[in-house]
């Protein structure tokens, strides 16, 4: 019986549901002390004066430190972020001391007490400011940083790509007809349902923290680095995880409780506010895309034009890497003759922006598919056979010159028509609307490893960093797939939970990666236990180790199947004989060939195992108040393969009603750099009556290096999903609506005007 | 002077100030930590549990006012060694479950509406869970899990 295409159950569902899971939030050590940061509330400001002696005479009170006690810049991208605020202040929120106390109220009342005087400081609040002649700079030593990758930078400019390919004059030169649009979309918050916590202890000159990370070792080294230790020094472990969306890939406070642990010298938990998430949890970057581009008469593309601008806030994080990004997702999905981007990344004196779910691809996305149907409705021509007539087939080369060996848009648009016949849908009624939008979405290439260890009693240890962070990733996919290839059932897989002095390296749950490279390293893994464990059932069974088989938790020889050995029986005769068995995996995506030379700073040159979507979507949108009304959300994905099409189903409908909250409400707005959305009583979260019926449909174009074939899935759904609505809402209105949240404000306004963001 | 609880059929008497979260008293003198505080302003409903028979929001929910009273938490759907309760058992197959933070509200919120409204339509239960924010699943293999037991249509 095989687990690979079945539904099975999550492996950590029943401690889920009986409320018995242990998540970061509940992780607790003995006579632990309770923490709080004391954050600044100007987006832009001098330190004068700061005295926390007070603070450390409250009653209870064990340790306070700030920047003295952690003078270390860090960043993924680019070392330009300090622990806490030394003499500037560049964002509201922004970390200046912390506190540890027996009770919470101690520590609270211990933040009341730290003495301050700040000089404010006119905030750099928008893109727009920073780009300003003149603008003052937000990081005056911004030279002097060093750098994790190679980045182009300059003033606020704290990362610029650019790419060029084809003649893009001389395309624009004969074009029969030019589009040119502006996009502006929104930030989002990831609003997972578990705060950001750490739980650290220092002992035998190491620190150990219980943290709610997705991605362990990057953590680890965050934390090692403003702690000024090197990456062994720091041990981290993972419980549960309740959700991360991209918001929990970068150590934040993981060094925080660190220092006040040893400090103190007593375990320190830290667990943020809901505010203190909005303030502090760097959420998707804010955009604007101008998108121009060449076509003839017929509906060729020429050429491609792009400048896009994206809000970094205050420091970078994994940022400078993301401007790069937009040469893959804005000259893409089409056929081009030409096509040349500009992406800057701006620093304001406004919250670190970060990763969420579709890094920046959401934005990108929206301006792109939007784009197309501007173009197509600027030509007179349909919306899908524009799409149909210059969508990547195979053979075609992608944004970067890669070679696009198997597409499958066709067979996406062709499923689609299949379920919602575009004609029928497109038939013109007052305000109702059709959009669709395709996605060529890539899965994250990085490296993991992995060992699988047999147990005596033939169960199938999984120790890995990789991490659960609600998808199914490990607790089904991976654990089915090791099922598979041991010959065992998946509730004998038992999967370990992330700790960085145990596991091999894992590059994280990001970029729908999990299935992907730990799923590989998995098989990997696989096949060196299966070699072990077939060389001394070969002796127990008198048979060749080339003619035996895993089944139903046996070795068997093939064809015999009388002739078998219980698992347990081999892994037990296995310790008195060879040694105990485990086997190693480790997988990293191989390179892809790309047109060198086209592309300039930027660590992502091509698209790893990319899968092709196409999203459909019909409103409703009411005149008088301008409420956009969902009628039918469809959904065509390609996997790759379907591991488990349950657990993809629900990704596609979670990721969809993201993506609906992202195109119709959400916006954590600022107003002079100051956060105007601290909670969820005005940051607006879908809730079950916004959230639409998702249709579904999986399609499978195998990749050559997924495991079984596999892609990412987890990624994609929420990515295509503002463009598919917005298309549908500009049809229904028949205005361009070029920006989002399209809330009933901003559609009713477009009805009364131009459409929005025309210009 | 004492405040009295009975959660999940255990009588405790806990001498706490009463104007101490609810959620606060289970999970940090009680050790029922299935009761996940998401935000702590009454938003997310993780905390949700019910109190004679009607959900609250535990974490903003004052435990004086629970003095008496029959509190249910996540930990008393399901006897520790026997089976899970035929709802639990749904929203795992339906893929109501993703992180699982919001879950043990869910079901609390659920349990509630279905002693209320044993066969709810599909919008009555989007409107229970209202109060449920959920950022994982897109709340359709939540809804479905509850048709699936109820017997009801989606």
């Amino acid at each position: 019986m095989s687990a690979v295409g079945e539904n099975v159950r999550r492996s950590d569902g029943e401690g889920k549901v009986r409320g018995t899971a242990v998540y970061g939030i509940d992780h607790e050590e003995p006579h632990y002390l309770h923490a709080k940061v004391f954050r600044s509330w100007l987006p832009a400001g001098r330190i004068v004066r700061l005295d926390t002696t007070k603070a450390e005479q409250i009653p209870g009170v064990y340790a306070v430190v700030t920047a003295k006690d952690a003078p270390h810049l860090h960043g993924f991208a680019c070392h330009d972020q300090p622990l806490f605020a030394t003499d500037v202040i560049r964002y509201e929120g922004e970390p200046i001391a912390a506190v540890a106390a027996e009770t919470w109220n101690q520590a609270r009342a211990a933040l009341k007490a730290i003495e301050i005087e700040i000089e404010p400081i006119e905030p750099v609040s928008t893109v727009e400011d920073s780009l300003a002649e003149g603008a003052r700079l937000v990081h005056e030593n911004w030279e002097a940083y060093t750098e994790a990758f190679p980045l182009v930078r300059s003033g606020n400019v704290a990362a610029e790509a650019t790419m060029e390919r084809g003649d893009v004059e001389a395309a624009f030169a004969k074009a029969d007809l030019v589009v040119e649009d502006v996009f502006r979309t929104p930030r989002q918050h990831q609003s997972y349902i578990e705060p950001r916590v750490a739980v650290a202890r220092y002992e035998e000159g190491r620190y150990v923290v219980h943290t709610s990370t997705q991605w362990p070792f990057n953590t680890r080294e965050g934390t090692a680095a403003y702690l000024g230790v090197r990456p062994s020094a720091v041990r981290v472990i993972v419980p549960t995880v309740g959700g991360g969306f991209g918001g929990k890939l970068v150590a934040g406070l993981e060094p925080i409780a660190c220092l006040l642990a040893r400090k103190s010298g007593r375990p320190v938990k830290l667990v943020n506010t809901r505010r203190e998430e909005f303030l502090a949890g760097n959420p998707r970057d804010n955009c604007s895309i101008r998108v121009r581009t060449a076509l003839t008469k017929d509906g060729e593309i020429l050429a491609q034009e792009s400048d896009t601008l994206i809000d970094n806030g205050a420091y970078g994080g994994e940022m400078p890497l993301v401007a790069g990004i937009p040469a893959l997702l804005l000259p893409t999905n089409y056929r081009m003759g030409a096509m040349r981007m500009r992406s800057r990344l701006l620093y304001t004196n406004t919250p670190p922006t970060g990763a969420f779910r579709g890094v920046t691809g959401t934005s990108l996305n929206f301006a792109l598919e939007r784009h197309v149907d501007n173009c197509a409705n600027a030509l007179g021509m349909d919306r899908r056979e524009f799409r149909l007539r210059n969508c990547y087939r195979d053979g075609d080369l992608g944004p970067t010159g890669q070679v696009l060996e198997e597409t499958g848009f066709v067979q996406a648009l062709e499923e689609l028509e299949r379920v919602a016949p575009w004609a029928e849908a497109s038939a013109k009624r007052p305000y109702r609307g059709v959009g669709m939008a395709l996605l060529l979405w890539p899965t994250n290439p990085m490296p993991g490893g992995m060992t699988l260890k047999l147990n005596e009693d033939g169960t199938v240890g999984i120790v890995s960093a990789a991490i659960e962070i609600g998808t199914g990733a490990m607790t089904q996919g991976v654990t089915q797939i090791v099922a598979d290839e041991l010959g065992v059932r998946p509730e004998d897989v038992v999967l370990l939970k992330p700790d960085t002095d145990v596991a091999a390296y894992d590059a994280g749950a990001q970029g729908g990666r999990t299935l992907f490279g730990a799923g590989n390293a998995a098989r990997v893994a696989a096949e060196d236990v299966r070699t072990q464990v077939f060389a001394t059932a070969a002796g127990l069974l008198e048979a060749d180790a080339g003619d035996l088989e895993l089944v139903d938790g046996h070795v068997q020889v093939k064809g015999a199947p009388d002739r078998r050995v219980p698992l347990a029986t081999v892994a037990v005769t296995a310790l008195w004989t060879a040694g105990p068995i485990q086997g190693t995996g480790k997988f990293i995506a191989p390179p892809i060939p790309y047109e060198q030379g086209c592309i300039v700073g930027s660590v992502f040159t091509a698209i790893n195992a990319g899968s092709w979507n196409a999203h459909l979507c019909e409103v409703e949108v009411d005149p008088d108040t301008g409420k956009v009304t969902i009628l039918r959300y469809v959904v065509v994905q390609d996997v790759g393969k379907a591991i488990n099409p349950k657990a993809i189903e629900s990704q596609i409908q979670g990721g969809v009603v993201q993506g609906v909250g992202y195109a119709l409400f959400e916006e954590l707005r600022l107003q002079d750099g100051v956060c105007q959305d601290t909670g969820f009583t005005s940051y607006r979260l879908p809730t079950a009556l916004d959230a639409p019926a998702v249709e579904s449909i999986v399609i499978e174009v195998p990749s050559p290096v997924g495991p079984l074939g596999a892609k990412g899935a987890a990624e994609a759904p929420i990515v295509p999903v503002a463009a598919a609505i917005a298309n549908a809402v500009s049809d229904a209105i028949g205005k361009p609506m070029n920006e989002i949240p399209m809330t009933p404000f901003a559609v009713l306004a477009a009805i009364h005007g131009d459409g929005n963001g025309a210009g | 002077m004492p405040i009295e609880l009975t959660v999940n059929g255990r009588r405790h008497e806990l001498d706490v100030p009463p104007f101490y979260p609810l959620a606060v008293v289970l999970r940090e003198e009680l050790g029922l930590n299935g009761t996940k505080v998401g935000c702590f302003e009454g938003r997310c409903g993780a905390c949700t549990v019910v109190v004679d028979g009607r959900t609250v929001v535990s974490c903003i929910y004052p435990v004086g006012l629970a003095d008496g009273a029959e509190v249910r938490t996540v930990e008393g759907l399901a006897s520790l060694e026997g089976p899970l309760s035929p709802l639990q058992d749904a929203i795992l197959d339906h893929g109501g479950v993703q992180c699982g933070a919001c879950t043990p509200g869910v079901l609390m919120t659920l349990t509630a509406l279905l002693e209320a409204t044993p066969s709810p339509s599909e919008h009555e239960v989007r409107e229970a869970l209202e109060g449920n924010l959920c950022r994982c699943t897109g709340y359709q293999g939540i809804v479905d899990a509850v048709m699936a037991v109820t017997g009801g249509a989606r």
